[in-house]
């Protein structure tokens, strides 16, 4: 069995037929994860210094001469990184004192860094998949983003304790702003909430609980959801990035939820993290720091706001993506300035950050071209082989090449 | 700002976007995807904007060029749009004073017309520009 490492399920179910040396015929793959396998042959990126195409080794070099000679160096991504890849970068950022950070600095790492710490319940997808029998996916849709998600784990499945899969054994609850494919499949478990409303929300589900009446529109329905996750024997919180912006950082209110629905029975909550080692990354800068993101490490360790990409762009003077592209993510008027830094973009395919980079190096495709290890979006580790040869490097080889000559 | 339709535009990603992403965002599939609006059937009537076709969106950031695509739910006054770069080019990028960055959740204004959906090498020129 192969992996797929097209979204942070890493699904491990996946049958390849090598034909001659390529891939062939594939089983299991999701309509991403097929896209994500087919996208090896095309699109790929090229090694270049100043838009001109240059060896892989002196697009190397030329990356180590732009890190070695900033100051304040921004080393961002990772979520499209090996473990392995990832540990020598937040090596290569202490080493060159600068700062690391990545997407969850603007999505879910408050979330992820409060169950990595131990101040959010958590479980694996096993476990959802053998004993939940109330899945919440709040301002998460893991349908469309993660289309395994609700089929091997967490609504359709049969499971140790729940032999009898969605038919009887589960139920969904969906709380978004849109009737999103997940919302669909909820059907009368989706709860249709404003723009912004997830607080009012929470307000609302924790005075259920407590037997009180609730101050939302439609009270009966909402008192049935408090009565309904009061009888869960086990409850999962999945949490989309719908949840976390709608929160702005302020957590309390779904923790102290959270909190409350643990004293009554047992609730986990996982993150439906984006890229596929996005929870890595996050494990991995934490066990350095005890941080998930935004860390420099000029003059020791510190974190914060300040450090994040959103913020350092004003300040650093060289700035390094692995695997990711945060100038089609991010608002026009931060790419404009990643634009115009001296950037190094490594990564296996031609995007909007490579577009704008004064060094790329392309590396190969994890989990299809080169081995490595990562971590579920639920932590769970899962180490992989590659399954053809490749004319690239691995991410951790080239992080590595680069950190020797700098 | 001026004239046009307030709308609060929410972000989302789509299977069908993810898809065209891994096979390349300089493709017609991921444009096609991505530079879309969905909208309340009726703002569209009062827009007098038509499936498919062109939609101007503006904020005080920037403007972009995409497609309506009449919703099936009711929605008035809120716009679904692929986060992408097409949506980028409408946030602030100002970090907020909890120190949260805003991708999911802005207003524009949205008026009918507008020529063509805006291509992806139009948006990396503007990223570009002094």
């Amino acid at each position: 069995m192969a992996f797929c490492t097209g979204c942070s399920l890493l699904c491990d179910d996946i049958v390849v037929d090598l034909d001659g040396g390529k891939i062939g015929k594939t089983m299991n793959l999701c309509r991403k994860g097929h896209a994500h396998y087919s996208s090896i042959s095309s699109g790929r990126l090229t090694p270049s210094v100043d838009g001109s195409e240059v060896g892989v080794e002196d697009a190397m070099m030329a990356a180590a001469e732009v890190l070695a000679g900033a100051d304040n160096p921004l080393l961002f991504g990772w979520g499209g990184s090996t473990l392995e890849a990832q540990r020598a970068g937040v090596d290569l950022a202490k080493k060159l004192g600068g700062a690391i950070d990545d997407p969850s600095s603007y999505s879910q790492g408050l979330i992820t860094e409060k169950i990595i710490a131990g101040d959010l319940p958590t479980c694996t997808l096993d476990d959802v998949r053998n004993f939940a029998d109330v899945s919440i996916y709040w301002g998460d849709d893991p349908s469309s983003s993660h289309p395994r998600h609700m089929s091997r784990f967490s609504y359709f499945p049969r499971g140790e304790k729940r032999q009898r899969g969605y038919e009887e054994d589960r139920e969904a609850i969906v709380i978004d702003v849109r009737k999103s494919p997940t919302a669909q499949i909820a059907a009368d478990g989706f709860f249709k909430i404003t723009p912004g409303g997830d607080g009012a929300f929470i307000e609302a589900l924790v005075a259920s609980l407590a037997g009180k009446i609730p101050k939302v529109e439609d009270k009966k329905r909402m008192l049935n959801l408090g009565t309904k996750l009061r009888k869960a024997k086990f409850g999962a919180i999945f949490t989309g990035q719908g949840l976390a912006h709608s929160l702005r950082g302020d957590l309390s209110g779904f923790v102290s939820l959270v909190g409350k629905l643990s004293e009554i029975t047992r609730f986990s909550v996982i993150p439906t993290l984006g890229d596929y080692n996005t929870r890595g990354f996050n494990q991995t800068l934490f066990d350095e720091t005890g941080h998930v993101n935004s860390v420099t490490f000029k003059d020791g360790v510190r974190h914060g706001q300040e450090f994040s990409i959103a913020r350092l762009l004003d300040s650093c003077d060289a700035v390094m993506v692995v695997g990711s592209d945060p100038a089609a993510a991010l608002p026009a008027a931060i790419a404009k300035k990643l634009a115009k830094a001296v950037t190094v973009a490594i990564g296996s395919h031609r995007n909007m950050t490579t577009d704008f980079a004064k060094v790329s190096v392309p590396m190969a495709v994890a989990g299809i071209e080169a081995g490595g290890s990562c971590l579920r979006t639920d932590g769970v580790r899962v180490e992989f082989d590659g399954l053809v040869g490749s004319d690239h490097l691995s991410d951790v080889d080239i992080i590595k090449r680069i950190m020797e000559a700098v | 700002m001026a004239g046009g339709k307030e709308l609060t535009v929410i972000t989302f990603r789509g299977i069908f976007q993810e898809v065209e992403e891994a096979r390349g965002m300089y493709s017609d599939g991921y444009r096609d995807q991505s530079a879309v609006v969905a909208l309340d059937g009726g703002d569209m009537k009062e827009m007098g904007v038509e499936a498919g076709h062109p939609v101007h969106l503006e904020t005080a950031s920037g403007d972009v060029v995409v497609a309506a695509k009449l919703s099936e739910e009711a929605h008035p006054g809120v716009a679904f749009m692929p986060a992408s770069p097409w949506s980028a080019q409408l946030l602030s990028g100002e970090v907020g004073e909890d120190g949260f960055l805003e991708l999911k959740m802005f207003t524009v204004r949205a008026s009918s017309g507008g020529g063509r959906v805006t291509s992806i090498e139009e948006i990396e020129a503007v990223i570009r520009a002094p």
